[in-house]
């Protein structure tokens, strides 16, 4: 019984160094953030080298990270939501989570790229686009879908992933694309047909479906532009990336100050070096659009210009999608 | 009549609480470890209990009619069902035949096959489903053989998940059977046989019946394992949805707290009816063999017709299991799995550069966490077994929620109850080392306490009322008698939580944070993200520090635990 105490206390001892350890560190600033790790990493050190302030963060997906802010509202434990669609961050600033900044930028921010009373923010955009693996077009002697109707040709039965428009951002704003084009009803009509012949899996993630096509798994997938050239294109699978000529939705990728800040003046730092040249220069890598007039696009990169948009109302999406993702899940059910 | 039932009550509680006046250590500790139970198991679920049932304070029980009138949500609950069942028979079946070839036969090669009988266990569960796709999937390295052979298939879906989820799981039935067939003494069997009775016989009169409680077990623990995971239906589950996956894409994707919470209370059910169904029909049977008296030799000769089957599972089983790691260990070394074979170390470098401090956090937090997580689990099991008091069941019950408890609703709960000041709790732990640890901590102690409990419940208490009667205390007797003999179960419990906190997931996600990160955390992403190779590079390095520390649990039990079998702690 002698020995169990003082091992027990041994251990209670220990736990409590590596508390005062964590506790004894300053000028900390906590953030969640939507990037994958090894993209976020990127963008965090750049940070943490230019002003030397640390950075803790965390990797989730924008519905965790909600999830997580909305759990932890009472005592947030983060300053900075960093990236994710700016549909999940409009939802936030619906619910109240999230704390109004205007940041210091030496351009002028867009009106697309804020809230009205600066609850949410953008830092980059992207437009949806369709990935195809290649090898399948030459075995079936095909061309790549141009068109939304495209997705629902007989040899894409059962060939087409994609993310539930419930758990990612990605298809959400496909999802909400199409009802934007074509009403409520007939977005579902068509979707109805759609999942019922085209629909191979959903993915929790927006982007695990390139690597699906990229290894074959499925002919096609949905998901923004940038991640198909980073995550398929760059990474070296044979896929071909192209855009529906009805038109197509696009994100804006959101930035926003959490409420209740435990470090909101390092968080405000750190959504000011957000807009830095240096700092949207870095968006280079990984394709996406910086919003920064002054920064560099990617090579190879597809521009809001290149392709058809619609006129996507980000707002009616992100303070819709309860009742749109509900609508959704009623007449799909999955 | 009344009087006397309730005379008898009474002297019965005066006689506990005179127990109480005895041993006031023992006293203060249960009531330490009730605190405990209260504040980290009971506490969040409660937390996540109001939050289906509670809407702004008000009773409201919409979120429940929502899931019995919506079929994408009531479909998930039967798949589950179904799943759940067919992975537990199937992964006890497995383990059983595993644990009777290495207890009761011959068979050549036995530590290999134990290691292979239990090697998944060490791996996170949903590296064996992206093993099953690399081979597999619709581009897999084994489809255009296997379609040859059976036509068109999907790796997605019922099939592919029962069988990763068999190779995930059924080291579990394993480790419980091979525990319980070594416990049962063979010369009870070679009775049976020298007075005459037929092999089959024996297996069905003596072995079957003494490993009931076992199995009962095995199948239970799998079941559950099966109903909770959500690592491997993510990943190929394709439209197959089950509960576990949905309560976690409610909350995760769809930010709705009490719907996910309603959903994870409907997979509670099932998984509390097993447990209830288990203990009920344990409770009714004793199976105590260990007698103190010595025990004969093993079964030596089995004819072929038993030798046969046995080994051919085994050998198929071992092969699969080969194979799927196999297939990690090369998805490692690719430049690009499936498109570009070239090999390379260019994955581990990169995984290694990004994932160095998840690394050593999951490593520092498992090392606290483990000792303790033996130390009150093999506590608790004693208490529960060998000591009458008031609440001993409710200290039971309440010990192996976590483990009934899908890990996404322990880990909202967690949040819900831990980041902010509460009576039980007066300091926030959200964002801390603390909740990760706690959290680790009562997620793997129902193991620990459920093989402590099967190994005190071989032992006759009369060894230990011996120590009594020659007039040894409680701690003297627990210390010299119980704690030598429950060693075993106390090591691999010891293994077993060290294992599950290096490879936990589904609860850890909700509670890390910016400064405390833990490695499958890190793997998930990779697997997210499609980058197989990435995730298997890091998975390989994972399993293989699980291994050294395993090692090192087993060096340290060779110094101090004498008559300790090295084999306990993986079997």
């Amino acid at each position: 019984m002698k020995k169990i105490l003082w091992s027990l206390l041994i251990v209670l001892f220990l736990v409590f160094c590596v508390t005062a350890n964590s506790l004894a560190q300053k000028e900390v600033l906590h953030l969640y953030t939507a990037f994958d790790t090894e993209e976020a990493k990127l963008y965090i050190e750049a940070f943490e080298e230019e002003t030397g302030i640390d950075v803790q963060w965390v990797r989730m997906s924008s519905g965790e990270v909600l999830a997580r802010i909305e759990a932890e509202a009472s005592n947030p434990q983060a300053s900075v939501w960093h990236a994710g669609s700016n549909t999940s961050h409009i939802n936030a600033a619906s619910k109240g989570l999230l704390e109004p900044y205007k940041p210091n930028t030496d351009f002028e921010l867009p009106d697309l790229f804020h809230a009205d009373d600066w609850a949410w923010l953008g830092f980059y955009s992207g437009a949806i686009g369709f990935v195809t693996n290649t090898e399948f077009l030459e075995e079936n002697n095909m061309e790549p879908p141009t068109s939304w109707a495209n997705l629902l040709h007989p040899k894409l039965k059962q060939n087409v992933a994609m993310a539930y428009p419930y758990t990612s951002g990605t298809a959400y704003t496909t999802y909400a694309t199409l009802v934007q084009m074509l009403g409520l009803e007939k977005a579902l009509d068509w979707w109805e047909d759609f999942d019922q012949h085209s629909i191979f899996q959903y993915t929790k993630s927006g982007t695990a479906c390139i690597g699906m096509v990229g290894l074959g798994e499925v002919a096609v997938g949905i998901s923004f532009s940038h991640d198909i050239l980073a995550k398929g294109v760059k990474a070296g699978y044979p896929v071909v990336m192209t855009f529906p000529e009805e038109g197509t939705g696009y994100e804006i990728g959101g930035l926003s100050l959490i409420k209740g800040a435990p470090e909101a003046e390092l968080g405000k730092k750190f959504i000011d070096w957000c807009y830095t040249v240096d700092a949207q220069n870095l968006f280079q890598e990984y394709n996406r659009l910086p919003v920064n007039p002054e920064a560099t696009v990617a090579e190879g990169s597809v521009t809001l210009e290149d392709v058809k948009l619609i006129d996507y109302d980000h707002i009616l999406a992100g303070e819709s999608k309860d009742d749109w993702v509900e609508a959704w899940r009623d007449r799909i059910g999955k | 009549m009344m009087n006397s039932s309730r005379n008898r009550q009474f002297h019965e509680i005066a006689g506990q609480l005179r127990l109480i006046w005895k041993e006031p250590i023992l006293f203060v500790f249960i009531i330490l470890i009730f605190y405990f139970l209260f504040t980290f198991v009971a506490y969040p679920l409660f937390q996540v209990i109001k939050y289906s049932i509670f809407i702004d304070g008000q009773w409201d029980f919409s979120n429940y009619l929502a899931i019995f009138s919506k079929r994408y949500y009531f479909q998930p609950f039967i798949n589950s069902i179904i799943l759940g069942i067919c992975t537990a028979t199937i992964g006890t079946i497995a383990g059983f035949i595993f644990a009777y070839a290495l207890t009761r036969t011959p068979l050549p090669f036995k530590s290999f096959f134990r290691l292979t009988a239990t090697f998944p266990i060490i791996s996170p569960p949903f590296v064996v489903a992206l093993a099953a796709i690399l081979l597999f999937g619709r581009a897999g390295a084994l489809t255009p053989w296997l379609k040859n052979i059976i036509g068109n298939y999907s790796v997605y879906g019922l099939g592919g998940l029962i069988l990763v989820e068999t190779i995930a799981y059924s080291p579990t039935a394993f480790m419980v059977l091979y525990g319980i067939l070594e416990a049962i003494d063979p010369s009870l069997e070679e009775a049976s046989m020298d007075l005459g009775a037929a092999r089959i016989k024996i297996f069905s009169s003596v072995t079957l019946p003494l490993a009931t409680p076992g199995i009962a077990s095995a199948w239970l623990l799998v079941f559950i394992q099966s109903m909770a995971d959500f690592g491997n239906p993510m990943v190929i589950s394709g439209n197959y949805r089950v509960l576990s996956v949905q309560a976690f894409l409610q909350i995760t994707g769809m930010y709705d707290l009490p719907r996910g919470s309603t959903l994870a209370i409907l997979l509670l059910v099932p998984t509390l009816i097993a447990f209830f169904v288990q203990k009920y029909w344990v409770s009714r049977k004793s199976y105590v063999t260990v007698t103190g008296k010595p025990t004969g030799a093993t079964i030596k000769n089995l004819e072929w017709y038993i030798k046969l089957p046995v080994y051919g599972a085994c050998l198929l089983y071992a092969g699969i299991v080969i194979l799927f790691y196999g297939t990690i260990v090369y998805g490692s070394f690719q430049t690009l799995w499936g498109v570009n074979p070239t090999l390379t170390l260019q994955n581990y470098v990169e995984m290694f550069e990004v994932g160095k401090d998840y690394l050593i956090d999951s490593i520092t937090l498992s090392t606290i966490a483990t000792p303790i997580t033996g130390i009150v689990g093999i506590f608790i099991s004693f208490l529960i077994i060998r000591k009458k008091f008031i609440g001993r069941g409710l200290m039971e019950f309440i010990s192996m929620l976590t483990f009934a408890v899908p890990g996404t609703v322990v880990g909202i709960g967690y949040i819900l109850a831990f980041n902010q000041e509460s009576v039980v709790m007066p300091v926030v732990l959200t964002g801390t080392a603390w909740i990760i640890i706690l959290l680790l901590v009562f997620r793997n102690m129902p193991v620990g306490i459920r093989s402590g409990i099967a190994a005190l419940q071989q032992i006759d208490p009369a060894i230990e009322e011996a120590s009594t009667d020659l007039g040894a205390d409680s701690n003297t007797t627990f210390r010299k008698i119980t704690l030598p003999m429950i060693a075993p179960a106390f090591f691999s419990g010891l293994a077993y939580s060290f294992v599950k906190a290096m490879t936990a997931i589904s609860a850890i996600i909700f509670v890390v944070s910016g400064q405390w990160n833990l490695i499958t955390v890190a793997i998930l992403g990779f697997v997210d993200n499609t980058q197989y190779a990435h995730a298997a590079a890091m998975s390989m390095l994972l399993i293989v520090i699980v291994l050294i520390a395993l090692g090192l649990i087993q060096f340290i039990v060779g110094k101090i635990g004498k008559g300790v079998r090295t084999t306990e702690i993986l079997g």
